[in-house]
């Protein structure tokens, strides 16, 4: 079983078992290429370069939905506020993911705080996917969920997902301790 | 090569968005049964820079009330803080002071 994250006079520090680095970097890839752009065959080669989107629709998929919600309860408002932050925000969340992948190919992970940040929205990121998948829409299905913390007795793959959820919440909530630590306090 | 337009072209701007300057925009942040207590107030903290007993505060408000102002400005700058929010996760969006 893991560590979880510590703050330590050298960064926050993280001990993992290979297993749990090969699922872990498997997520963020699988986040990451949840986040890749839909290619549209009727894009102009020249708007794709410069970063112009006309017209970005909402996702159909609730996980992305989740990822990249609308911003305003005004859908006129909403459509034009992805059209100008879609593409930054999944480059900001890929980037991210793939910080955090990279960080893990060190043992024992250490990470800056600036890196902690990039982990614990990446961390972020998967719960939000998996709690999609896991159609955890409210505090009851949450509880449900919350019960699956062994892997050896996940005989379903949601089952198996939960377990998986529940690891990823427990290491957010441990790199939140070691982070919160090092904001100025007042 | 190519010239430039002898004239400047005309900007016209709507009436509304120059009354829109002066009409405070609230960003709001909604409750979800996913993103961890510890995970909002860090969030509140780091990005706002609000003190922990604010950021936990409004955590909570978003907990029990299932949303919070978490911000009270221009409408450039609520648009930045919700593009920022949904950078970190969080269920973020703008509306005009006073709409609900």
């Amino acid at each position: 079983m893991a560590h979880g994250f510590k703050r330590t006079r050298k960064g926050i520090v993280g001990r993992f078992e290979a297993p749990e680095v090969r699922l872990l970097q498997k997520l963020f890839s699988d986040v990451g290429e949840t986040l890749e752009p839909e290619p549209r065959a009727d894009q102009d080669p020249l708007e794709t370069l410069v970063g112009w989107d006309e017209d970005v629709p909402e996702p159909t998929d609730p996980a992305l939905r989740r990822l990249l919600p609308a911003a305003s309860s005004d859908p006129q408002e909403a459509a034009e506020f992805r059209r100008l932050t879609d593409r930054s925000l999944r480059e900001r969340k890929t980037a991210a993911l793939r910080a955090s992948s990279l960080a893990l190919e060190s043992e024992p992970v250490v990470l800056t705080a600036e890196q902690a940040q990039d982990f614990a929205r990446s961390l972020n990121d998967v719960r939000l996917v998996l709690a999609s998948r896991l159609r955890i829409d409210s505090t009851q299905d949450a509880e449900r969920v919350a019960g699956l913390t062994d892997f050896g007795k996940a005989d379903s793959v949601e089952e198996y997902m939960g377990v998986v959820y529940n690891f990823v919440s427990w290491l957010q909530e441990s790199l939140m301790t070691a982070l919160l630590k090092t904001l100025p306090s007042r | 090569m190519s010239a430039a337009p002898v004239e400047s072209p005309e900007l016209t701007l709507a009436d509304e968005a120059v009354t829109a300057m002066n009409v405070p925009w609230n960003v709001v942040v909604w409750d979800d049964p996913v993103n961890l207590m510890s995970y909002v107030v860090y969030v509140f903290r780091a990005h706002f820079g609000y003190p922990d007993a604010k950021a936990r505060t409004l955590m909570l408000e978003v907990h029990h009330n299932g949303r919070s102002i978490v911000f009270t400005g221009s409408l450039e700058e609520a648009e930045t803080h919700v593009s920022a929010l949904h950078g970190y996760g969080l269920w973020a969006t703008y509306e005009k002071a006073g709409e609900n």
